[in-house]
């Protein structure tokens, strides 16, 4: 029998604010000393009240609007109620009646072609304090850093079939989240997370199999494994009889490559989910509403179309789309220098390969595209080769306030314009190699770079290399 | 009578309960739970009366979270004298140890109280005092109040205290206080709340409405069986609230955590289970079931309709009438004897106090009875409360 | 309501009650059902549910980070602290 997989996912998105939903601690947790963003709301203690950060709401919104939902004019938040060690007031303020974004689609590419995913709703809440584990034996430590830290979650409708598919949407997720700068999406630092409900049923049955739900999966390589052995052991199960299937909640040990059923308490599940009391209704009105659609990025595909009429080939011009902090770097470096092909160039082969040496992600890219645009114009220009560009791109990214012209005059690295210097310079290298000079001319055309690659260096490289070329060829044929 | 007191040589002097959060100064709750807790910041109530020159002379005691009958559920035990119960709080204000009573009127013990002494207060409208560093109990209906020995002096400290403040979301924005200031002429008296009061509270209200009557006031009986219904959706609102409010109270990040565990689970239960007395356990058990699945729109969904229809049924009445006259309590005392006999009576006598609290709107206490009046119109009450006030002189 | 749903209802909210106290319980619920009675009586069926009695809308506050308490003091009262953390019996994930 044939089977399909039908996957539903939770996905759970820190957004970058600067500061918690509903107090004035900082929001980011990442290195700082245990519970030194903590006030006495983020400890549970009685007395502070919840005043909505406004940015959330923003955030919320742009977040919504980017995956195609129906925005709620009046979005309200609910309490959930719980026991566990980091949810310090024993209750999670999240969305359950009125959700900031409720019906969106999100569209996905992947080897069987383009598909839509809708969206149920997105909800804006606060993340819950983190559980060290490891310091002691017998104790857990607990963190409250993180403790109402913004978060939006993005529920999907079951419309997912496959790992394949699951990877496409889950990078989509990312690129347009990232596009409208809300949210870092890194997987690996824990602002982005994900829940996985997936069940198996022969294909073509309008009946869902048993569900299983797999939590908190941090990397989008983890989830592919995790769907791919829950469909072996769903099937397994139908077919086989192995086990009984349960819906239940699964835990994915990515080291043994197995999923295991979680304990259970009796309670869990309980929310008890009530409005409330001490957090008005976030009315969303006209001018509100239109100012964060007004500030919405093109979507990747705009930019990529506008990209290939400007003469980029498809490839380059997917690359440069992929991600908002290289489109927006090429197209500043494109406003000052106004040459497509070569500020493409620029970003795509040599703005990443510094990213990459570096070990830094496209994201925390900080280059000012402007300045790399002024860089391109010397070399243009002339003013500058492009050996010594590159160098001086380096020295861009460890200092962010630096002035390409002025760095190239201040470290000799402007071209020479002075072909006395050169001819004189020719004329000592072809005196001082007489061998060289002979074996080129007996045919070995490698000599001649032996003897290109002196000039050069004592040009200290500020000559065009074509032009170089050819003033030593000429100085050796009138020999 | 105190908690903590305070040596203190202001003029005006001001006794807080022990819900209002002060820093430096135990702040308990009437609960063993929070034995000796220190806030780390004091009520902005607090703040703003100090900033008009009051002193706090020390903390008054409640009965466990605030929400009983009139503090018998303290865990250092009730404050009674000759087998009668009394609220610290008026009990200080009475014995002049201070001017005003800065306190939280969440189920109506300070209403009850004030009226058992003959003493006025005021619970503003709701959002216009700052409940940022009160311990919150029944969040949508509970208001800091004031309690005095007149009306002059409930208003002056009501002026100190009111007014928007960023750091409550429910705080109201000053553009919306517009006082209602009119002289009154018609007041209502809801009948429903007379048929089980005593003789005494009777005699009361048939004072207040003589007196009234005799200032020109014209006084209409009217009956409304849907506010009267407001203390059975309030029990339920309160309840659930109060459920979800005291469940930070654990054991781990302060407060009382019990010795006897070996895991988390019994760290819980146990710090909880030692740490909170009988009527909180009961209100806390009955909130959590009014909001589980099953009941959650046959009981709680319907008591937040239950209090819309109450303010429309307000709403009504104040068309035609400057106030809405009702007793605070079916009796001028209740003796320690009663309360064992009936350990719930806080969630039958808030017949009286719960249309208020249910709807957010202002009730002052004087002359032995409580006058409700629509948003905002604290002046017209406290206009009414003087000629009270002038009889009982 | 009964004993079952009682049981249920301790776990779910951290608390064990003696027998007597299940008694007197019991009798806290039955009371408050019967006086349920009045509510279904009132027809809410198009009265919409009120969570606020204000009507008044959020009032947002700006995206800043202001501190203003100190780990120490927050730590101060706590049962349990070990470098910087709380505290709890070991929690299995």
């Amino acid at each position: 029998m044939k089977y399909e997989t039908v996957i539903g996912l939770e996905v759970h998105v820190e957004l970058a604010t600067k500061s918690k939903i509903f107090c004035s601690c900082s929001a980011h947790s990442f290195g700082a000393d245990p519970n030194d963003h903590v006030c006495p709301a983020c400890c549970g203690m009685p007395g502070m009240l919840p005043v909505v950060n406004k940015r959330v709401v923003d955030f919320g919104m742009k977040a919504g609007m980017m995956l195609n939902c129906d925005i709620n004019r009046v979005t309200t938040f609910d309490k959930k109620s719980y026991y566990y060690p980091d949810l310090p007031a024993a209750y999670q303020t999240t969305q359950w009646f009125a959700p900031v974004a409720v019906n969106g689609l999100v569209e996905i590419e992947t080897s069987k072609g383009k598909k839509g995913i809708r969206i149920k709703q997105i909800h804006m809440e606060e993340d819950a304090g983190k559980l060290v584990h490891d310091i002691r034996e017998d104790t857990t430590h607990v963190d409250f850093n993180r403790t109402s830290v913004p978060l939006i979650e993005i529920v999907s409708q079951p419309d997912l079939s496959s790992a394949e598919e699951v990877e496409a949407y889950l990078e989509r997720l990312k690129s347009l989240l990232r596009y409208a700068k809300v949210a870092e999406c890194e997987m690996a630092h824990g602002t982005m997370r994900c829940d996985v409900n997936l069940s198996v049923r022969p294909e073509g049955s309008d009946k869902l199999g048993v569900r299983a739900e797999m939590k908190n999966m941090n990397s989008i390589e983890a989830i592919k494994r995790a769907i791919d052995y829950e469909v072996a052991r769903h099937i397994d199960a139908i077919e086989n009889g192995t086990e009984e299937l349960r819906q239940e909640t699964r835990r994915w040990d990515d080291i043994k490559g197995k999923s295991y059923a979680m304990r259970t308490k009796e309670t869990a599940g309980d929310y008890r989910y009530f409005p409330d009391p001490n957090v008005m209704p976030v009315v969303i009105d006209d001018e509100w509403f239109d100012s964060i659609k007004a500030s919405l990025p093109e979507f990747p595909e705009v930019k990529k179309a506008k990209y290939m009429e400007l003469g980029l080939s498809e490839y380059d011009a997917t690359r440069l789309s992929e991600s908002i902090a290289i489109a927006e770097c090429f197209e500043d470096a494109l406003s000052v220098c106004g040459n497509a092909k070569e500020a493409a160039n620029w970003v795509i082969s040599e703005v990443t390969r510094v990213l990459n040496a570096k070990g830094m992600s496209y994201e925390m890219l900080t280059l000012d595209g402007k300045v790399l645009g002024k860089l391109i114009n010397l070399v243009l220009e002339s003013k500058v080769s492009r050996a010594n560009a590159k160098k001086i791109l380096d020295a861009m990214f460890e200092d962010p306030e630096l002035d390409p012209i002025k760095y190239a005059e201040e470290n000799d690295l402007v071209m020479s314009n002075d072909t006395g210097l050169v001819d004189k310079v020719i004329a000592e290298v072809i005196a001082g190699d007489a061998k060289a000079v002979a074996d080129f001319k007996g045919g070995k055309d490698k000599a001649l770079m032996a003897l290109f690659g002196k000039c050069m260096k004592q040009l200290k490289g500020n000559v065009d290399p074509a032009t170089l070329r050819t003033m030593l060829i000429d100085a050796i044929n009138k020999l | 009578m105190y908690n903590v007191k305070i040596d203190c040589s202001v003029a005006k002097k001001v006794i807080a309960d022990d819900m209002i959060l002060t820093k430096g100064v135990a702040t308990t709750a009437g609960s063993k739970m929070l034995e000796g807790f220190m806030s780390l910041f004091t009520s902005e109530a607090l703040v703003r009366l100090e900033e008009k020159g009051y002193g706090l002379v020390g903390k008054a005691k409640v009965g466990e979270f605030g929400f009983d009958l009139l503090g018998e559920t303290a865990v250092n035990g009730a404050l009674t004298a000759d087998g009668v119960l009394k609220l610290a709080a008026a009990e200080a204000v009475l014995a002049n140890e201070a001017d005003v009573a800065l306190t939280m009127d969440i189920n109506g013990s300070v209403r009850r109280a004030a009226a058992q002494t003959g003493l006025v207060s005021v619970k503003p409208t709701y959002g216009t005092v700052s409940r940022y560093g009160t311990i919150p109990v029944a969040c949508s209906g509970e208001t800091v109040s004031l309690m005095a020995k007149n009306v002059a002096d409930v208003k002056d400290a009501l002026a100190a205290v009111a007014g928007h403040d960023p750091k409550d979301g429910t705080s109201l924005p000053d553009s919306m206080y517009v006082t209602d200031a009119a002289t009154p002429k018609r007041i209502a008296v809801l009948t429903d709340m007379l048929a089980n009061v005593n003789a005494d509270v009777k005699a009361k209200v048939d004072s207040a409405v003589a007196a009234l009557k005799a200032d020109g006031i014209e006084v209409v009986e009217v009956t409304n069986d849907k506010i009267a219904a407001a203390k059975v959706a309030w029990n339920i609102l309160m309840s659930a609230e109060l459920c979800n409010n005291v469940s930070r109270y654990d054991g781990v990040k302060f407060g009382y955590r019990t010795p006897n565990f070996t895991n988390l689970d019994e760290l819980y239960m146990n710090s909880r289970t030692e740490g909170f007395g009988e009527l909180l356990k009961t209100a806390i058990l009955f909130g959590s079931e009014t909001l589980s699945t099953d009941n959650y729109m046959k009981v709680y969904d319907k008591a937040l309709r239950i209090r819309r229809v109450v303010v429309e049924e307000f709403k009504r009445l104040f068309q035609e009438f400057d106030a809405v006259l009702m007793p605070a309590c079916s009796t001028l005392e209740y003796t320690v004897d009663a309360v064992n006999n009936d350990k719930y009576m806080a969630f039958n006598e808030n017949f009286y106090t719960a249309p208020a609290s249910i709807s957010g709107l202002p009730a002052v206490v004087a002359g032995g009875v409580q006058l409700v009046g629509k948003a905002f119109s604290e002046d017209k009450l406290f206009t009414l409360a003087e000629k009270l006030e002038k009889e009982g002189k | 309501m009964d004993r079952e749903i009682l049981r249920r209802l301790e776990l779910l909210n951290q608390l064990k009650l003696t027998e007597a106290e299940k008694e007197d319980v019991l009798s806290f619920f039955a009371a408050r059902e019967a006086e349920h009675k009045v509510l279904e009586a009132i027809d809410t069926a198009n009265t919409e549910r009120m969570v606020h009695v204000m009507p008044i809308d959020t009032v947002v506050r700006e995206d800043v980070v202001v501190k203003m308490f100190e780990r120490e003091d927050l730590q101060a009262q706590a049962p349990e602290t070990d470098e910087g953390y709380w505290c709890v019996p070991k929690v299995m994930e």
